[in-house]
């Protein structure tokens, strides 16, 4: 009977040590503590889903961000059919959609079996009434990965454009 | 099963599920009724938890506070303002004994028919109207207010449902969100998240808004005279959360008073200007800081709403009706927005 328990036991141990290991490599819980940690868990929506199963589609309202605890999922922009991106484990997409609420720009389709944690406004505001101090240093954390996001988006842009620029000039 | 059949089933099985949830429900109205209050106050409650909690209470420790709260109210209720209460129903009563009602009321008739014979008031009988009334009052609190099991019942467990939606509640909200489908899951926070902007905001605001009407009201009637002040202020406050029909009823309580009261209209004046002026504070002051977002409908049918409301549920249902018809306001259009915009219908 011990054994069952013991058992059990090992496998939520498991689990949230998984969950743990993914949240600490995301930026935006990257500084905190195990406390703070563990009253973010408890505010995530644990979410399984099927390979080819769709997660949201381009259009949908979005309200938060997921985070890949397991599997893969591919980023898909329906009008061109074209794999924007393929994430994977420790990934996360969407969480531009924290701070608007504005449509998806891509759908989400699971590729394997996957298990993702999604954070979403309701609980971050809710989280910024309660705990402001905890509140304030994710949403910190989660401007300033979007910053990054987009000083990369930029970079990669002006590489782009810096041919196209150079044969302009050249013309 | 084949694949193309396998969403039809699943359909229809949830349809059947929650057509039986449904009519489970309307089996046990008593406890729809009671988890409906409960899961109201707890809601109005709420804000109050999450600003202790943003002090660093837990939430268990920041619900206890809140009801040890609650408690101290009710004994400063109890020792200071329940005596006055009493005194005013018992006056009330006994100013209800025949001889004095019969006095008061042939000599409010007598006021009527002299000043209003112009438009065909004759022959009133109110005499027989009210003890006919008094009658149907007296069976009424006989099987409703009287029915002292389910009143100790609802007393305890009221505060009890309360105390674990307020601790438990968004363990509660996380265990619905679990059952729902993966498709319909970002949807149904959204929803959720709309429903607690609009109609949320507009229940807490009701409630502050009905309470500062009463105090006010309270505070006139004394002021002017009138004899169980406390008790039409109280009735005021309570009966100013069914908006138009609510400050309409209390004010004709009061003036219905002081007309029995001094048997002429001069008292009944003061009164009209006294909730007037209520009124107006209401409106341009109260509401505008208190009811930040209101769930935005149109006076005439917010009135329809109310009489349906009434109609089905009797007063909890007129309480009620607005915000639930905001509520399938919110879910009707959001949904409508959402599939439109994004499915191009």
């Amino acid at each position: 009977m011990s054994k069952i328990w013991e058992n059990i036991f090992k496998l939520r141990r498991k689990q949230t040590d998984e969950i743990d290991d993914i949240l600490v490599k995301i930026p935006i819980f990257q500084d905190l503590n195990s406390r703070e940690l563990s009253i973010i868990k408890r505010i995530l929506h644990k979410r399984e889903y099927k390979a080819k199963e769709h997660i949201f589609n381009e259009g949908d309202v979005g309200l938060g961000m997921y985070i890949i605890v397991r599997g893969c999922v591919r980023i898909v922009c329906d009008q061109e059919n074209q794999i924007l991106a393929e994430l994977c484990e420790g990934d996360f997409f969407g969480e531009l959609s924290l701070l608007d609420e504005a449509p998806r720009s891509a759908t989400a389709v699971a590729k394997t079996p996957c298990v993702l944690l999604c954070f979403f406004k309701p609980e971050l505001l809710d989280l910024l009434e309660r705990n402001p101090k905890l509140g304030s240093r994710v949403l910190f954390k989660l401007a300033w990965t979007i910053g990054e996001r987009l000083k990369s988006t930029n970079e990669q842009l002006r590489a782009l454009s810096g041919p196209d620029r150079q044969n302009e000039s050249k013309s | 099963m084949n694949d193309k059949s396998a969403p039809l089933v699943k359909m229809t099985l949830s349809a059947v599920a929650a057509a039986a949830f449904i009519i489970f429900l309307f089996l046990i109205p008593e406890i729809v009724k009671l988890v409906v209050i409960a899961a109201l106050l707890s809601y109005i409650l709420d804000p109050l938890a999450n600003l202790l909690e943003s002090r660093g209470m837990g939430r268990t420790k920041a619900t206890v506070t809140i009801f040890s709260g609650i408690v101290m109210l009710l004994v400063i209720f109890y020792l200071v303002l329940l005596p006055p209460l009493f005194e005013q129903i018992k006056s009330l009563q006994s100013g209800l004994n025949p001889e004095q009602t019969g006095v008061m009321i042939s000599r409010l008739e007598n006021v009527l028919v002299e000043n209003l014979s112009f438009i065909g008031i004759k022959d009133l009988d109110l005499a027989g109207r009210l003890q006919g009334s008094m009658a149907h009052a007296g069976e009424w609190m006989l099987s409703h207010v009287l029915d002292a099991a389910s009143l100790i019942t609802s007393m305890i467990l009221i505060p009890f449902i309360v105390f674990f939606l307020m601790k438990d509640g968004r363990e509660f909200k996380r265990a619905f969100i679990g059952i729902v489908p993966n498709r319909y899951f970002e949807f149904t926070l959204y929803l959720l998240y709309k429903l607690n902007a609009q109609v949320g905001n507009f229940l807490r605001g009701q409630f502050i808004d009905a309470a500062i009407v009463g105090l006010l009201a309270v505070l006139a009637l004394w002021l002017i005279g009138i004899k169980y002040f406390f008790l039409i202020g109280l009735f005021t406050g309570i009966a100013n959360l069914i908006p138009y029909f609510g400050p309409i009823a209390g004010a004709a309580l009061a003036i219905i008073v002081s007309v029995l009261q001094t048997g002429g209209f001069e008292m009944a004046l003061y009164v009209i200007l006294a909730f007037t002026v209520i009124k107006l504070l209401d409106d341009a002051v109260v509401q505008p800081v208190v009811v930040a977002k209101s769930v935005d409908m149109n006076p005439l049918t917010v009135l329809l709403v109310i009489l349906a409301g009434g109609k089905l549920f009797g007063v909890l249902g007129m309480l009620l009706s607005v915000p639930i018809a905001g509520f399938i306001k919110v879910v009707v259009r959001e949904s409508i927005i959402n599939y439109r915009k994004y499915r191009a219908i």
